[in-house]
């Protein structure tokens, strides 16, 4: 039998655990609204975007996304991938890195042992991981957690447009969290340049309205297109930290549960410890009275 | 007509206006009621929406886009 005072000692430090994991995840279940207030909030000014270019490219040839819609050899490749800075959250991290991994040795093996597939990171999860192999990481960006804002985010991706205009890389894909909701986040992997021709299929139905543009189609497109990249980065971020506050408020949730049955048991094992002890002190106290009595 | 000016972090404004002025790539220009479906570019510069009563509210934007159609005006601004 385990001796008192020992589990003792555990049980109080099992439940400061649990009173730690559980104002976590008050922390986290607050940050998650709030979270998920800036997406809705970015929501509408996407959707009006994507209207609009659809509206645009509704009647313009695909290819009219200029420099940022050029297909090229896919030969060097450039990863943004997308973690939190602190852990604690579960599979967060790990999915995304795994996702990463995934990539380097199935999708583009072949890219990677010529040591032509870079990363963006944004989040010190993915820059210590990634950092180990040496030059691999382009730039990092994790203090960007501290203020996400649009204004924020825009430079990063203007910097992989102007990287991919330039020709340093080829293609640009796009790994994060997607917030599904407060206990599933899925990592995706969302291509991000060369741009890919919106889909027509609302074509006939906005062609109906005849709109002047001022200047001329084009210019706008080229005009929207680098607006409707900052956004999709910017979505990204806040969709990932949405799912990193939903993956934390999960796992500290767990932590917690399992932290009670923890106390549980501890609190049985006490109790049984204490009786036995009680009982052996009545033993001896019985024995030595009837010793006594002769 | 109706008028929402819209950021990626927030919306600055929304409401019945009788003007808009707005700084156009190609320059500044004005909306009003009744104005025909536009889509245009903006550039860095002072949005101005006259009210119903005639007051004057600004926003600065950095850059942006504009539509108006069925006299609804959505200014996408950054």
């Amino acid at each position: 039998m385990a001796n008192l005072k020992e589990v003792r000692n555990r049980i109080t430090s099992v439940s400061s655990t649990s009173q730690i994991t559980s104002a976590m995840k008050m922390v986290s279940a607050a940050k998650l609204r709030r979270a998920q207030d800036a997406v809705t909030r970015l929501r509408p000014y996407a959707g009006k975007l994507r209207e609009i270019l659809e509206n645009l490219s509704s009647s313009l040839d695909a290819s009219d996304g200029g420099q940022f819609s050029v297909k090229r050899e896919p030969n060097k490749i450039l990863i943004v991938a997308i973690t939190s800075n602190r852990g604690l959250c579960g599979g967060f991290n790990a999915n995304i890195i795994k996702l990463a991994n995934r990539l380097l040795h199935d999708d583009y093996a072949a890219q990677n042992k010529k040591g032509n597939v870079k990363f963006v990171t944004i989040g010190k999860k993915a820059t210590a991981y990634f950092s180990k192999t040496p030059g691999a990481v382009v730039s990092s960006h994790d203090s960007i957690y501290d203020a996400l804002t649009f204004n924020n985010v825009a430079p990063i991706a203007e910097s992989i447009m102007d990287q991919f205009v330039k020709g340093d890389f080829d293609k640009v894909v796009v790994l994060y969290n997607q917030f599904k909701n407060a206990a599933v986040q899925l990592a995706v992997n969302e291509a991000y340049l060369p741009v890919e021709a919106a889909p027509t299929k609302s074509l006939k139905k906005v062609a109906s309205v005849d709109y002047i543009f001022e200047p001329e189609k084009q210019s706008i497109v080229q005009d929207l297109i680098p607006k409707s990249l900052k956004i999709q980065l910017y979505k990204a971020l806040l969709d990932s930290q949405a799912a990193e506050h939903g993956a934390r408020m999960t796992a500290m949730h767990k932590a917690t549960d399992n932290a009670k049955d923890m106390l549980k048991e501890l609190k049985l094992t006490y109790n049984k410890a204490r009786q036995a002890a009680i009982t052996n002190e009545i033993l001896e106290i019985v024995s030595g009275a009837n010793a006594l009595k002769g | 007509m109706e008028v929402e000016i819209v950021t990626p972090d927030a919306q600055l404004f929304q409401g019945e206006a009788t003007l808009v002025q707005l700084p156009g790539t190609n320059g500044s220009f004005e909306i009003m009621n009744n104005h025909a479906p536009i889509i245009a570019s903006l550039v860095a510069g002072k949005v101005k929406v006259l009210d119903k009563a005639n007051a004057a509210k600004y926003f600065d934007i950095k850059g942006g886009v504009v539509e108006m159609t069925k006299n609804k005006i959505i200014v996408l601004a950054e």
